[in-house]
């Protein structure tokens, strides 16, 4: 069992910062495939995703080095695997990373000791293959046992799994301590294509059902605007998910590329990673948080 | 159409209009930009409409195939898959009088064969994978073959096509166009890049979307550097120089 932990009081981030921005890569290409009913993959959903590690990654990663904007790269064990010059390039650049399951599993319906099992299967190929021993970790269709398992079985510092909430939470529980920081509702799969709506399985990802780069920018530009203006009465964050197969597509990618630029405009605007809000939320809990 | 139902001529006029209007205005557009692209034509289409295809051809666009009659060969069997290769190939060289060269998968879902049929038909050129934004060469036994990928996502139909309501009309995929080429164009000064537009006759046929694609290749005349290829062009310049027909950004 464990219970959250939120600040009496708004609370302020440290001195000069309003808005932190965390870019967040998800680097997952072609693994949350959806099968057809014979088992088999969808090549044309296959396809469309593999394009992530193969380019949609470089594009982004070059994107976010021209603005030397450092974010955190959420990355599946299977994808570091197939594909570990991506995830060396990452760290290369200083990014923020952290563990995105193995193969993208929708943990909500599997049995508790696989979905421990794939945890600690993760935890190992990137201690294997890139020398990290990940700090974070995101299940986009976590399960109700994902935070136990997660306080219980993993040190993990930060969980980014829930779609809950504007602001980080510390959950105590299991004799430790774990920061969860939420993302929000203007993901690239939420303003950009269908990929996640409810359902089981999830929606094939074909395209078709997609919103203009226009749009997508329209609503980070929304969510950014609203955001501003609320840090500068209090605390406030803009986790931005993005995807390497979604997000890494030449079009797409523009949209990105011109947020940024626009969001750095501001006096107070941060372009940071999960681990340095986790550090950030943890002494504005202690200083002005009780 | 969902299994029993008979077409309807709603969807089904819709995509007729492909054949009896959009692919003249299409022919006439690239005709006044002198502009060679690559028509994929489904052999059934050819029967019904010798005329487009004919007029296609004569005009020096590729022609490739994208099976006989819309066939899904995810999990057919060789036999089964070599002979709609064959048949469409068979009936496109009769109206055309030209042997085709390249291959696209009907509902861009290959079989486990696909290329290793293509190879050994004598096909130089497939684009049925999304996977990429350079030509690859794929080796299939003794023989190559060069994959030309694309994407669906910046395709006409995504953004004026199906499902209604259509997600941003002409303006939207005016943005998707020009948003791709900026930043393609911009990466071509650092590295190798190509840009493939998947536009069908039904959707980029029509006077709207048509005068998107007019607009679109006005904008183009202000760069330089870059060529119009069709895909059996783009092809050999792959397998003359393999070594630059793949790189990481």
């Amino acid at each position: 069992m464990w219970k959250e932990k939120h600040p009496s009081q708004p609370g302020r981030w440290p001195q000069g910062v309003r808005l932190p921005i965390m870019v967040s890569v998800h680097h997952q290409s072609e693994e949350a495939t959806c099968p057809f009913p014979d088992g088999q993959p969808d090549p044309f959903d296959y396809g469309e995703r593999q394009y992530g590690a193969r380019r949609g990654a470089w594009r982004l990663l070059e994107i976010m080095q021209k603005h030397e904007v450092r974010g955190t790269w959420l990355i599946c064990g299977a994808t570091l695997e197939k594909y570990p010059e991506v995830a060396r390039a990452v760290k290369k650049a200083g990014h923020c990373v952290a563990g995105h399951t193995y193969a993208h599993e929708m943990m909500c319906n599997l049995p508790k000791h696989t979905e421990l099992n794939l945890i600690k299967k993760t935890v190992a190929v990137f201690e294997d293959l890139l020398g990290e021993h990940i700090q974070g970790w995101r299940t986009c269709f976590a399960s109700h046992d994902t935070v136990d398992l997660i306080l219980e079985h993993s040190d993990f510092a930060w969980d980014g799994s829930m779609w809950n909430d504007d602001l980080p939470s510390i959950i105590e529980g299991y004799g430790r301590e774990l920061l969860e920081i939420p993302f929000a509702t203007y993901s690239d799969t939420a303003l950009g294509v269908d990929i996640t709506s409810p359902g089981n399985p999830p929606t094939r990802y074909s395209t078709w059902n997609a919103n203009t780069p226009e749009f997508m920018f329209r609503g980070w530009k929304a969510a950014f605007d609203a955001l501003y203006e609320r840090g500068a009465e209090r605390a406030v964050m803009m986790p931005l998910v993005v995807h390497d197969f979604i997000t890494g597509r030449p079009f797409r990618s523009k949209v990105l590329d011109d947020f940024i630029a626009y969001a750095k405009q501001f006096e107070g605007v941060v372009f940071t990673a999960h681990d340095q809000v986790a550090s950030w939320w943890k002494d504005l809990y202690s200083t002005q948080g009780k | 159409m969902f299994p029993g139902e008979r077409p309807n001529y709603m969807v089904g006029g819709a995509m007729q209009y492909g054949a009896r209007r959009g692919i003249w205005n299409i022919l006439e557009l690239l005709d006044k930009y002198q502009i060679k692209a690559t028509f994929f034509v489904v052999g059934t289409t050819a029967e019904k409409y010798p005329d487009t295809a004919q007029a296609a051809a004569k005009a020096g666009h590729e022609i490739a195939g994208m099976s006989y009659a819309f066939e899904s060969v995810r999990t057919a069997s060789t036999e089964r898959e070599r002979s709609i290769v064959r048949r469409s190939a068979a009936v496109l060289q009769e109206i055309t009088g030209n042997r085709i060269q390249g291959w696209r998968c009907a509902d861009y879902r290959i079989s486990p064969q696909t290329h290793d049929i293509l190879a050994e038909e004598g096909f130089v050129w497939d684009s049925s994978m999304l996977n990429d934004d350079l030509p690859y060469l794929f080796e299939c036994g003794a023989r190559r073959l060069v994959e030309i990928p694309f994407t669906t996502s910046t395709a006409d139909k995504t953004y004026v096509g199906y499902p209604y309501p259509q997600r941003g009309g002409p303006d939207g995929l005016a943005n998707v166009w020009n948003n791709e080429f900026e930043v393609l164009y911009g990466e071509s000064e650092r590295a190798r890049r190509c840009l493939i537009f998947s536009l069908q006759t039904w959707a980029t046929g029509r006077p709207a979307t048509l005068r998107v694609l007019r607009q679109f290749l006005d904008r183009l005349a202000g760069h330089e550097e870059f060529w119009f290829a069709r895909c059996g062009e783009l092809a050999k310049r792959c397998l003359e120089s393999p070594q630059d027909s793949h790189s990481k950004v």
